[in-house]
């Protein structure tokens, strides 16, 4: 082995060391100074394939294999730069516009200097790791060159220089040395100097490109550089368009709509003593004006009424607010307002006499007002605030379509650049100015947008074009969007992830030889009648269960369950990707996988006939369900069959059958039935959420109906066991580690959260609802019954499971233990345990588990209470967003069965507001609004009795609805105008009333 | 903040600029102080440490239990001072930490030192950190080793130490992690790594300590580089033994 130590003498780095130091401040508030050594070199390589001279002295890895040279012997030429050219772009440059560098038409053989490397990391991580991704795909040729380590390319800061300037300065040094370094390069090769590629500088920055001018040094702007490609319209998109706008707009001494946000110290203070209080901002889904804000100090959430007061937050930000004084307090609004019916023909590019507030919306705020001053005092105003400041912004990438209204007709073939509005998905999100040049080509499309920034003087967020995903309404466009709009990472799998599976592939089993280490602490099991039930065409089989009689006239139950942490280690590359995916996201026609397929469908999936690893929960259980004692240990299982819900209950209900599994199964049921009569006399929720299944054609994937999902006892069974399990691993990792355990937890709901509801059965149904404790609720839920309509009872459920607060994964070292209860389950602790190849969380706890029972010790990073924060704060996020896009999956594919078919359908209303209501369909499982000028042309006049919740309309038509009540409504599909969703329509056929 | 660790596989450069089997910047001094009976000054990048060796004595008094019996006694303090690390903290002389390393050093020198001719007395060596960066408990073995030279007192071979890391995290799969040499606290905050000790240029592991964990199959890599890189350091602390030999010749001499 070689050092360079003696090839350079005594003190070889006397002039080649330099230090850094660092300033960084930590969490509590300490100053800490870092010195760091940084050792200069003269063999990092310029690692383009012209050059010999670096290859010379090119470092080896401790294999001794040599890295490739990425760039290429003869990049792309552009208009300027014929003879080819490499590119180095500044911090801004990646910052502004690293969806360009990301294409596939243009942006090859890039050189990335350590320097802005370092910068953009500090700027946004995830630009930091999109851009090392870059950088590891071979095809695009990008190339981290570590600047500040080479002797000829390392810059001092120098007295009163900031670092930014020492940054940029950096920047142009590295640019000079690379074209200086080709040149001689290409001479000692004997090659023409007009051949050597130009080494091209793009900035942002005006000082540094002049500056960069005057050194000699090949330097242009994004724009130009772009402008000088051949495909430049569609890139020109996506170069930002914000800082053109604040130059434009700068230069017109644009009046300002919106107050000034406060300064950080100044928010921070406030927060501080109380006198402004921080919260993340909700949009009302009904009234794009209507946010709210839900903050310690207040019981009920803050609202902010009205774009003025609302003041450029966008849904998720993280804001700070001022509580207005109490003359301003309001009633949420009663009344739809939809972005799309107040502005609907507005120009996008008139920056001119551009007022924060249209004068219908103005209007339609003053009718609201009027109606909070009239009413008695008996009204419940709530507390109104207005935003002072935004301490993060929660902008992601949005899927949307362009307002075909916003497109200058003559511009629909030009490719003349022009301002367009794009409507997000999101309806609580505001439309989004985009310049583009290519409104002619993406109209009628899905499109994905970021915002880039939202200045004072402009009354909507500028932002800039990304990517077409296809034609509206196309099941592949759709069906991105989705993802999209859920932030679902449903790209294949990396290289890296694979690498982490099995050598054997498919091949792999259990190992023969009870030697082998794969059988260390493992008990073997596979004499035992297991199978597993699950819905149909299940392929991922997580759970598998046996119970068999014991002699002392006791039963022994197992939960078996697949034994995933066997085959993902943690932090490696496959733990990492599942800790971000978080969960198995499932949509009608498509499931994107939290683990690769080999292991989520073969290997760890508990296949019936086959040997198969298992963790296993073992249970002695008295007839009448009580447990005597409760074991947990890794396994090997041979699952004798794979039943479905109704081939399973078809054999229970059989009595020919009488088969050593199917009387297991019947154990199993008369347990099941009283372990939940257990949980319900101990309070648990039977609460209900609108289930459907959406039938499809089984060649091409087309929906063909809709069909409410049927309960099954089998079900009951399987669900059971499941919380069984999961209650028992809960109680056994809490007590292994009492501070790190994963668990799961589902609060009690404020007692606000139910006023709305129990005020409007006591209205209309003179019904209590009694919500002080979850066995309460559970029985006044069962009172809530109309004789006359037996489905009254599942929408007052539905209702109140909307009340509910999610349940939510935390580590148990972050609440106190009275707060572990499980609201719905009424438990006292709780975990998940039992779908480890679909959730996340479930991994966390097997891995816990097995540290618990002594299998194997525990790793560092399901140890740490940060990391396992961290790990709940996104799998919960992650948790919600597959339920959303899985609901809103249903929703599209809904609309498709319904498409070309008119259907009368019955349905209640379950929302009253003063120009519309809500009415939910069981048949299909969706709701949808219907308001007024739906009812008839021209639209009714109304009143609307705010107290008794009744809409009353005269003129073109009459109708009479209350809350609750019973309508028949015909249903097609349309094509929401506001959204470009397809999405079912409702018209009122009839009010069938309720009394 | 710079980049993390994980940026090696970037460029195969580790955070300060170095390649997996280089050395940092390792200076020494002997006979700093001159009322010690030895002493030396080590810097291993910005690791800085004092060693003086007092010894070997008899012990005070006559009477009263004799210690040590029939060799000589190794005693080791080592004293951190509160603004060697980042943070300021103080550290006892009992924290758990401070005193395996002496505990470490002092077994170590035991079995390298002809002991067994100085009886019933006691070679003492005080260890003073005044800034950490990493490699501690070797630049502290190499700072003995030298202050012992210095001291006069025999030793069958210079103890010589460095640590080896390994690019990636214990859990990840990672085969082809490369195997680094003297580790910065930067790295060793992020990575596994073990301190090795080496008795000369032989393949005599005299000291192995590891603290963290890692892969059983990069263990070999590890401690190859370790012991690689302990032949580096022989060589440089040979060379500030022989240039003060070569001094101390020449002042004579005059
Ligand atoms: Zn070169």
């Amino acid at each position: 082995m070689t050092s360079l130590k003696r090839s350079l003498g005594p003190d070889p780095y006397a002039s080649n060391v330099s230090s850094k130091v660092y300033v960084r401040s930590t969490r509590s508030g300490k100053v800490q100074k870092i010195v760091r050594e940084l050792y200069l070199r003269q063999d990092i390589p310029c690692s383009s394939q012209l050059c010999r001279s670096c290859l010379a002295t090119a470092p080896r890895d401790a294999s001794g294999i040599l890295v490739p040279f990425v760039l290429s012997a003869q990049p792309a030429g552009t208009k300027t730069y014929p003879q080819g050219h490499y590119i180095v772009p500044d911090t801004n440059a990646l910052l502004n516009a690293l969806d360009a560098f990301e294409q596939t038409s243009a942006f090859y053989d890039v050189i990335i200097l350590q320097t802005v490397l370092e910068e953009l990391r500090n700027r946004s991580l995830p630009l930091y790791n999109r851009l090392v991704g870059l950088t590891k795909s071979e095809e695009k040729r990008f190339y981290v060159f570590f600047n500040d380590f080479r002797l000829e390319t390392y810059v001092v800061r120098e007295n009163g220089e900031s670092i930014n300037d020492r940054n940029d300065r950096a920047v142009r040094k590295a640019v000079e040395w690379y074209a200086r370094h080709l040149t001689q390069a290409v001479k000692a090769a004997g090659g023409k100097v007009k051949k050597v590629p130009a080494v091209v500088m793009i900035s942002d920055d005006k000082e540094n490109l002049i500056k960069a001018k005057k050194d000699g040094i090949d330097a242009c702007s994004l724009q130009e550089y772009v402008n000088g490609l051949e495909n430049a319209d569609q890139l020109l998109d996506m170069v930002s368009a914000a800082k053109e706008w604040r130059e434009t707009q700068h230069a017109k001494v644009a009046e300002n709509l919106y107050q000034e946000y406060f300064s950080v110290s100044k928010m921070m203070t406030g927060v501080k003593n109380g006198t402004l209080h921080q919260g993340i901002f909700n949009v009302s889904p009904y009234n794009y004006l209507e946010g709210s804000i839900h903050v310690p100090a207040f019981d009920k959430s803050l609202l902010i009424l009205g774009r003025e007061s609302i003041n450029r937050a966008v849904q998720g930000d993280v804001v700070v607010v001022e509580v207005l004084p109490k003359d301003q307090w309001k009633e949420p609004s009663t009344k739809i307002i939809e972005e799309e019916t107040m502005n609907k023909d507005e120009n996008a590019d008139a920056e001119e006499g551009e007022a924060v507030i249209t004068e219908k919306e103005r209007r339609a705020l003053q009718e609201e007002v009027k109606k909070v001053h009239s009413k008695s005092t008996e009204g419940r105003p709530q507390p109104t605030a207005r935003v002072v400041g935004v301490v993060k912004r929660n902008w992601r990438q949005y899927v949307g379509h362009i307002d075909e209204s916003s497109v200058s007709q003559t511009a629909k073939q030009s490719r003349k650049q022009q301002t367009v509005f794009l409507i997000p998905m999101d309806k609580r999100i505001p439309k989004i100015r985009v310049r583009t040049r290519q409104a002619g080509e993406i109209m009628g499309k899905r499109v994905l947008v970021t915002i880039d920034s939202w200045d004072r003087d402009s009354r909507y967020p500028a932002g800039h074009f990304v990517r077409s995903l296809g034609e509206m309404e196309t099941k592949g466009a759709e069906t991105e969007a989705l993802l999209l709009e859920y932030d679902v990472q449903y790209r294949p799998f990396p290289k890296a992830v694979l690498d982490c599976l099995p050598k054997e592939g498919h091949e792999w089993i259990v190992p023969p030889s009870m030697d082998d280490p794969g059988w260390r602490g493992r008990r073997d099991l596979r004499g035992l009648q297991i199978c597993s039930i699950d819905p149909v065409g299940c392929q991922d089989i997580d759970d598998a269960l046996h119970a068999r009689p014991l002699p002392n006239g006791n039963y022994e139950v197992g939960v078996h369950i697949a034994d995933v942490s066997h085959f993902v280690k943690p932090n490696n590359a496959m733990d990492t990707e599942a800790s971000i995916r978080g969960t198995t996201v499932y949509l009608v026609d498509k499931r994107i996988d939290m683990l690769p397929m080999l292991l989520g469908t073969d290997l760890c999936s508990l296949k019936p006939y086959v040997e198969r690893y298992a963790f296993s929960a073992l249970w002695e259980i008295t007839p009448n369900a009580d447990i005597v004692k409760s074991e947990f240990t890794k396994s090997v299982i041979k699952s004798r069959e794979a039943f479905s819900y109704e081939q399973a209950q078809i054999r229970v209900d059989d009595p020919s059958q009488k088969d050593e599994l199917t009387n297991a199964m019947r154990t199993l049921m008369m347990l099941s039935k009283k372990f939940k009569q257990k949980r319900m006399d101990a309070g648990a929720l039977s609460l209900s959420s609108p289930e459907v299944r959406v039938e499809m054609e089984s060649e091409t994937s087309d929906p063909i109906d809709v069909k409410t999902k049927k309960h099954l006892d089998t079900m009951s069974l399987v669900e059971e066991f499941m919380l069984l399990a999961n209650t028992s691993v809960a109680a056994k990792i809490y007590e292994a580690f009492p501070q790190t355990a994963m668990l799961r937890r589902h609060g009690a709901p404020p007692k606000t959260n139910f006023e709305e509801l129990a005020n409007q059965l006591k209205v209309k149904r003179g019904i209590d609802l009694r919500v002080s404790s979850s066995k309460e609720l559970a029985d006044s839920l069962d009172r809530c019954i109309d004789p006359k309509e037996p489905f009254f009872n599942t929408l007052v459920r539905i209702m109140a499971t909307r009340c509910m607060m999610s349940a939510e994964y935390f580590c148990s070292g972050t609440q106190a233990y009275p707060e572990f209860r499980h609201y719905g389950l009424a438990s006292e602790i709780y975990t998940h345990f039992t779908s480890p190849i679909r959730r996340y969380a479930d991994l966390v706890a097997h891995r816990q588990l097995a540290a618990a029972i002594d299998y194997e010790p525990l790793d560092a990073s399901v140890r740490s209470k940060g990391k396992l924060e961290a790990v709940c704060k996104n799998i919960n996020v992650r948790h919600r967003n597959a339920q959303q896009a899985g609901r809103a999956s249903i929703e599209y594919y809904v609309g498709q069965a319904l498409k070309g078919r008119v259907v009368e359908e019955e349905g209640y209303a379950m929302k009253v507001f003063s120009n519309g209501f809500v009415v939910f369909v069981p048949r299909f499982g969706i709701e949808s609004l219907i308001r007024l000028r739906d009812l008839a042309e021209p639209e009714p006049e109304s009143a609307f009795d705010a107290e008794n919740y009744i809409l009353t309309t005269s003129g073109s038509r009459d109708v009479k609805v209350e809350l609750f009540d019973k309508v028949v409504v015909r249903i097609s599909d349309v094509k929401e105008e506001s959204t470009g969703k397809r999405k079912v329509k409702f018209e009122l056929v009839k009010v069938v009333g309720s009394k | 903040m710079p980049l993390d660790t994980a940026s090696y596989s970037l460029a195969l450069l580790r955070l300060d600029g170095r390649r997996w089997n280089e050395l940092r910047r390792l200076t020494a001094q002997i006979s700093t102080q001159a009322a010690a009976d030895g002493s030396s000054y080590l810097e291993m990048g910005n690791t800085k440490v004092i060693c003086t060796v007092s010894g070997p004595t008899e012990p005070k008094g006559t009477g009263g239990s004799r210690s040590g019996g029939d060799n000589a006694e190794v005693r080791v303090e080592i004293s951190i001072a509160g603004f060697s690390g980042v943070d300021r903290k103080k550290r006892s002389r009992n924290d758990k930490r401070v005193s395996e390393m002496a505990m470490t050093i002092a077994n170590t020198f035991t079995n390298t030192l002809f002991i067994n001719l100085y009886p019933h007395s006691t070679i003492t060596l005080s260890l003073h950190v005044l800034s950490q960066d990493g490699s501690l408990l070797a630049a502290l073995l190499n700072a003995s080793t030298l202050a012992l030279v210095d001291a006069g007192i025999p030793m069958r071979d210079y103890i010589c130490s460095c640590t080896a890391g390994s690019t990636s995290s214990y859990s990840s799969n990672d085969e082809a992690a490369d195997p680094l040499l003297d580790l910065n606290s930067t790295e060793e905050q992020e990575l596994p790594f073990l301190t090795v000790a080496t008795l000369g240029a032989t393949d005599d592991v005299s000291a192995l300590v590891m603290e963290t964990r890692v892969q059983i199959g990069r263990l070999e890599g590890m401690l190859a580089v370790g012991v690689d890189g302990c032949k580096q350091v022989r060589e440089i602390l040979d060379g500030v033994v022989r240039a003060r030999g070569k001094k101390i010749l020449k002042d004579s001499g005059s």
